[in-house]
């Protein structure tokens, strides 16, 4: 079974992608879902050390998406990642377990940063 | 005493319009309150009024007609009396001389002393009697007594013994005769037995009558007099026209009974005429009793009362039209007050529209941008960690400080649509204890090094009385620093900021911060709550400051305002409540 570090969900397909192919240059492998069903789906196929997860999804709402991964696999560390995300939406996910908040567009220091630290974890 | 005649105008006309309530105008229910003050003392003063007017009217003229009624009323019961009192005078000597005549007969009248005899009989009886004569039918007086010596004299022509001759008795009217006095003459006409008739004659003072009539006259303004039917007075009068005899009454139409009219007298004045014609029922006299009454002196109770229902008028007019006013000048004042208000908050409603509005707009904009800057940050980073990562780009500087500056342009424009969604949305509150004080201090240890390098004197005055008040602490400090900054742009080295907090009413806190600085003009002042309004240079200011501030307050349910003149200062005023109600939020 193929390795993966990171499941990107995002609806805005270039943008997954590009995230993807910019992640892939920084050492990290990723798989891409563009809506909510296939991306829970994934989660519960392979175990991904991390997910980022956008939060406007065409079929399910971010948080609907959050509940089921932690459900599935608590162990997964996922990240919010939105254009518009509100206090309200932050407060709702740090409460579901997600393990940051982060607001497009993404620093991606902060992120590496985040993933350095899971990857110490798991090693 | 200036005082109170103003503090009085202050009751009585109402003070509408200020000149800062020109921008309010277009929001004002009525244009002109001044015509509704007037229009409602007109109405209502017509209304109280008018029946006030007819009422009073009414009764001048029942008045003026219980005048006429009662003086006519009175007169005419005057001149009858005193037309009886003058009929009873002529009936009784007319009487007397026909008993006279009859008993004793024309011989023993006509024998020497024994008329005297008789005169004296009569004196005693009735007096006022002057001399007694018989005459014979052809006209030759045959027997006389009293203090002329008439016998002898030839009456023939006089026209009251043609008179008597024709009905039985005759009463003369008033003239002096032969001896220069005036009197009156009456004669009887009596049968002898050889069929040829004989007359006895009295002459009468007109004293007694005078007397008579005299003992009739009630007070100065009544006068009783008697006129022949040609109008000639018969007894003295001040109504006799100068220089002849002549009654100045006009002779009134005959009337068989006593009658009374209403007329004017020669001098202009209102009088009551009373008249009888005198007739005995022996005989029918040439007399006419005239009794003149002066209205105005007779009626003076009717005219003491018309004189107080005009007081009484006057007074109630005066009462009803200070109270209509002063009721209208309250009510058209309250009003205009609440007009006004109203007016003011319709005025704030449209300015918060306007930026919620904006506001909105704002929002849509932050949301549609934010996804393709998304997409570029990424891309823009992907290329510059490939130029990074492979080496054949690590040479060009160039490629890579291009690359920098879009992702730095993207960083900008993401810091602005934060900004933008959060002046648009509405966070969750959440309210702690916060001592106003400790705050302000906080925020103004930011500035500290900067006050003190720029030479600024920061003054705050928060007196202890001013309560904990439940808000935000994250916004109210971001609302503080945000004016304190926009004031430390505003002031020059050297300037003052003066912070000050008091206590509005009992629910909410008044908190001013005022610089001395640069001020804002007429025109800017009603923008600066508006997103991307500022005057600083392009690059400078994102012009979201204020408005963000703005979004801030209305989520603490305070209320900010803005007053400055340009060149002396601005000062910015938060009002917040100490406790934020919790079923209001959303």
């Amino acid at each position: 079974m193929k390795h993966f570090d990171i499941l990107i969900v995002d609806d805005e397909r270039r943008y997954a992608d590009m995230l993807a192919k910019r992640l892939g240059l920084r050492g990290l492998t990723c798989e891409v879902r563009y809506d909510g069903q296939t991306a829970i789906a994934a989660v519960a196929e392979v175990p991904f050390p991390a997910v980022i997860l956008d939060l406007r999804l065409p079929d399910l709402y971010g948080t609907e998406v959050l509940r089921e991964i932690k459900d599935c696999r608590p162990e997964t560390t996922v990240i919010i990642l939105t254009g518009h995300g509100t206090e309200k939406d932050k407060k709702a996910c740090l409460a579901l377990g997600a393990h940051a908040f982060m607001n497009k567009p993404l620093d991606i220091d902060r992120l590496l940063t985040i993933m350095a630290a899971i990857k110490t974890k798991t090693v | 005493m200036t005082n109170m005649l103003k503090n009085l105008l202050g009751w009585m006309v109402p003070r509408l319009q200020s000149k800062d309530d020109e921008h309010l105008n277009p929001y004002f229910t009525f244009r002109d309150y001044r015509q509704i003050w007037g229009m409602g003392i007109f109405i209502l003063t017509t209304t109280c009024l008018l029946p006030l007017v007819v009422m009073t009217l009414v009764y001048h003229q029942l008045i003026e007609r219980s005048i006429d009624t009662e003086s006519l009323l009175r007169t005419e019961r005057l001149a009858s009396n005193a037309r009886r009192a003058v009929t009873f005078f002529l009936k009784e000597r007319l009487g007397a001389l026909t008993f006279t005549a009859n008993e004793m007969g024309y011989a023993k009248l006509s024998a020497p002393d024994s008329l005297t005899e008789v005169l004296r009989n009569l004196k005693l009886g009735f007096g006022g009697l002057a001399d007694l004569s018989v005459i014979a039918d052809t006209g030759t007086q045959v027997a006389y007594a009293g203090p002329y010596n008439l016998e002898g004299k030839d009456y023939s022509a006089q026209p009251w013994f043609m008179e008597c001759q024709q009905h039985n008795a005759c009463v003369s009217e008033i003239f002096s005769g032969y001896r220069g006095v005036p009197h009156i003459v009456v004669a009887v006409k009596s049968m002898r037995p050889d069929g040829r008739f004989f007359v006895l004659r009295a002459t009468l003072d007109t004293e007694r009558l005078i007397q008579t009539l005299a003992a009739f006259k009630t007070g100065e303004h009544a006068e009783l007099f008697l006129t022949n039917r040609e109008g000639v007075l018969q007894t003295p009068s001040v109504y006799h026209e100068r220089g002849s005899n002549h009654s100045s009454i006009p002779v009134p139409p005959f009337a068989e009974r006593t009658r009374s009219l209403l007329a004017t007298s020669p001098d202009g004045q209102p009088i009551v005429v009373g008249y009888a014609f005198i007739t005995t029922e022996i005989v029918p006299t040439k007399f006419i009793l005239m009794v003149v009454k002066q209205k105005t002196g007779m009626m003076k109770v009717w005219l003491d009362l018309g004189r107080q229902i005009n007081w009484f008028f006057a007074a109630s007019a005066a009462i009803i039209g200070l109270a209509i006013i002063m009721t209208l000048t309250f009510m058209v004042t309250k009003l205009f007050q609440a007009d006004r208000e109203k007016a003011r908050t319709m005025a704030m409603a449209e300015q918060n529209c306007q930026l919620a509005s904006i506001g909105q707009l704002a929002a849509g904009v932050a949301h549609e941008i934010n996804n393709p800057l998304a997409l570029i940050n990424e891309t823009a980073g992907y290329i510059r960690d490939l130029f990074s990562i492979k080496k054949q780009y690590q040479e060009d500087p160039e490629l890579v400080e291009l690359i920098d500056s879009i992702i730095e342009a993207v960083d900008r424009c993401g810091t602005i649509t934060r900004q933008l969604l959060g002046f648009a949305r509405r966070f969750d509150v959440q309210t702690q204890q916060i001592d106003l004080n400790s705050m302000v201090a906080d925020v103004i240890n930011f500035h500290k090094k900067e006050a003190e390098y720029r030479n600024i004197k920061i003054h705050v005055d928060i007196p202890e009385t001013i309560p904990l008040i439940e808000t935000d602490r994250g916004k109210l400090q971001q609302i503080i620093l945000n004016l304190v900054n926009n004031a430390f742009q505003a002031i020059n080295n050297g300037c003052f900021l003066d912070i000050q907090a008091t206590m509005e009413d009992p629910g909410h806190v008044r908190l001013s911060i005022h610089d001395n600085g640069c001020g804002i003009s007429e025109d800017h002042l009603k923008k600066v709550f508006e997103p991307f309004f500022t005057t600083k240079k392009e690059g400078q200011g994102t012009g979201l400051g204020l408005s963000i501030t703005y979004g801030l307050v209305q989520k603490l349910h305070g209320n900010i305002t803005v007053q400055s003149k340009v060149g002396e200062g601005t000062t910015f005023v938060i009002t917040l409540p100490v406790q934020i109600e919790k079923d209001s939020e959303s």
